[in-house]
């Protein structure tokens, strides 16, 4: 004789009478919740009420922070040298490791399947990027070169030859490019621009100082020749001592071949579109004065 | 049996989210058992464009803020409401004069990617022949170093050697000027710069004798045998 057991049992049937959940049936844990100090109240807390002693402590009359009783203060014994200058022109890259970027691929947070973007990890909630605060964008760090296994597509703003190493090692693709502060807005908040009802604007092109950056090979720049990064990825592996996998003959090598234009910010967008999202549809300009601008 | 409890519960993941349509990709991981399905979604925040009750203010009323009967603002308007915001989606682009403006800043400030190229490698082919210049010039000064050493080293040897002389010629006066007076003569005293002058004379005279006696020698010796002869 075997009887069918319900789940659960007699809690369950309990659970099914009790009254419900209301502010009058509930009270924390016992131990959570600890009470503050209560000065100047009883035996503990009053007397000088944790004041101390006399003197400026217990008047509440100290000097400022920093006050060494008029000796000149370490914060001004120390001569000033211009390490911090121009910190404020200093553009920044928010670090991402490869080890973060592998966390991300295995919680299924990103999709390794579609060309990985600053847009996709921003929308993982894999980096922040503020750009506001002189943030150029997302550079690659070698911390967990030596377990990542992902093949995949990455767009980032900067990268370290041990970086780039690791990825093209699994036979992934990896792309070094430029966006300026405006486009970079965009393209960490999409939706939000595409509510302000602006034409998608055109990226422009680095200064003259990160030019050489993204016109290198070695730095698999998005200015580079095709045929030089063919040959510095040749290069890298025989550095690195790894066999350069062929992703022509790859199933998702369509996928890996996909790069953005010079002047694009997201892919299947051109400049000069205007997204309508409440109706889901895209405006293209039509005009030849305007249609030359956008795609110079 | 992990690899079904994983995807029983992604499917159940799914489920659960609201308002998301089944997966738009999916992950294949390899694991011990074989292939295993994972779900790559995310659930972003719900985008309240307030379509059906949309705010549109009037543009002829007095009581609508000023800021409200701008352009830019039309334009957030058609981008939040879409059609029913009543604006014509041409007046969303630059009209010609903005345009011209915009293609003239840009211009000026952006310089196209073969300009910059080009003015990086003026910059760098300055630098490099600046850099040669001074390696150059450096190379050469190195090279001269030797013998310039030498020359030093010689006149110091040579500026000793003169120095020693003096002392000695000095010390040979002085003891001279002893013998003659009997007492040390102090240098800078009128008798021995007297005797001195007298040396000094005795000495001229010393060499003129000697070289009337060898021109005479010379002639004597010329004359004899152009007689002879």
């Amino acid at each position: 004789m075997s009887f069918p057991k319900k789940p659960g049992g007699k809690a369950f049937e309990i659970l099914k009478t009790l009254p419900r959940i209301t502010l009058a049936n509930l009270r924390p844990e016992p131990g959570s919740q600890k009470e503050g100090k209560r000065r100047g109240r009883g035996q503990h807390g009053g007397n000088r009420s944790g004041r101390g002693h006399k003197g400026e402590r217990q008047r509440g009359t100290r000097p400022r922070l920093g006050f060494e009783g008029g000796q000149t203060p370490f914060y001004l014994v120390i001569p000033k040298y211009g390490y911090n200058e121009g910190h404020s022109r200093r553009p920044q890259y928010q670090p991402l490791s490869l080890k973060h970027l592998q966390y991300l691929i295995d919680l299924g947070r990103i999709d390794p399947t579609q060309p990985i973007d600053l847009t996709q990890l921003v929308n993982a909630r894999g980096v922040t990027v503020q750009p506001l605060k002189r943030d150029f964008g997302v550079q690659l760090v070698d911390e967990g070169a030596d377990i990542f296994a992902a093949k995949i597509n990455i767009e980032v703003q900067r990268a370290s030859e041990t970086a780039i190493a690791a990825i093209e090692r699994n036979g992934g693709v990896i792309t070094t490019s430029f966006y300026d502060p405006i486009s970079l807005g965009i393209l960490i908040k999409p939706v939000p621009f595409f509510t302000r009802g602006q034409p998608i604007p055109k990226r422009m092109l680095p200064g003259e100082d990160m030019v050489p950056y993204y016109a290198d090979a070695d730095n698999r720049g998005y200015l580079a020749d095709a045929a030089k990064i063919q040959q510095a990825r040749l290069a890298l592996a025989q550095k690195y001592g790894y066999i350069l996998p062929d992703i022509s003959k790859d199933k998702l090598y369509h996928m890996l071949a996909m790069r953005k234009d010079v002047r694009q910010i997201f892919f299947g967008l051109s400049p000069g579109w205007v997204v309508n999202m409440p109706e889901k549809k895209i405006l293209k300009p039509t005009d030849e004065k305007l249609l030359k601008y956008y795609n110079s | 049996m992990a690899a079904s409890m994983l995807c029983r519960r992604a499917a159940v993941l799914c489920q659960t989210l609201n308002g998301i349509s089944p997966p738009k990709s999916l992950l294949y991981a390899n694991s011990k058992c074989g292939l295993v399905f994972q779900a790559a979604t995310y659930n972003p925040k719900p985008l309240k464009l307030n379509i059906h009750r949309p705010y549109i203010p009037d543009k002829d009323d007095e009581k609508t803020p000023e800021w409200q009967k701008t352009a830019k603002y039309d334009a957030k308007l058609y981008g939040r409401y879409g059609s029913v915001s009543g604006l014509d989606p041409a007046s969303l682009w630059p009209s010609p004069a903005r345009l011209d403006a915009i293609i003239a800043e840009e211009n000026e400030w952006h310089p196209p990617l073969e300009v910059m190229l080009k003015n990086i490698a003026e910059k760098e082919a300055e630098e490099t022949a600046k850099r040669l210049a001074k390696e150059k010039l450096i190379a050469a000064n190195m090279a001269k170093m030797p013998k310039m050493i030498e020359d030093w080293r010689r006149e110091k040897r040579e500026a000793k050697q003169k120095q020693k002389e003096q002392k000695a010629q000095r010390s040979l006066l002085l003891v001279k000027a002893r013998e003659r007076f009997g007492y040390a003569v102090d240098p800078r005293s009128h008798k021995f710069l007297e005797m001195v002058a007298e040396i000094e004379k005795e000495e001229k005279k010393q060499k003129k004798l000697m070289k009337r006696r060898l021109k005479e020698e010379k002639a004597a010796a010329a004359a004899p045998p152009v007689a002879s002869s």
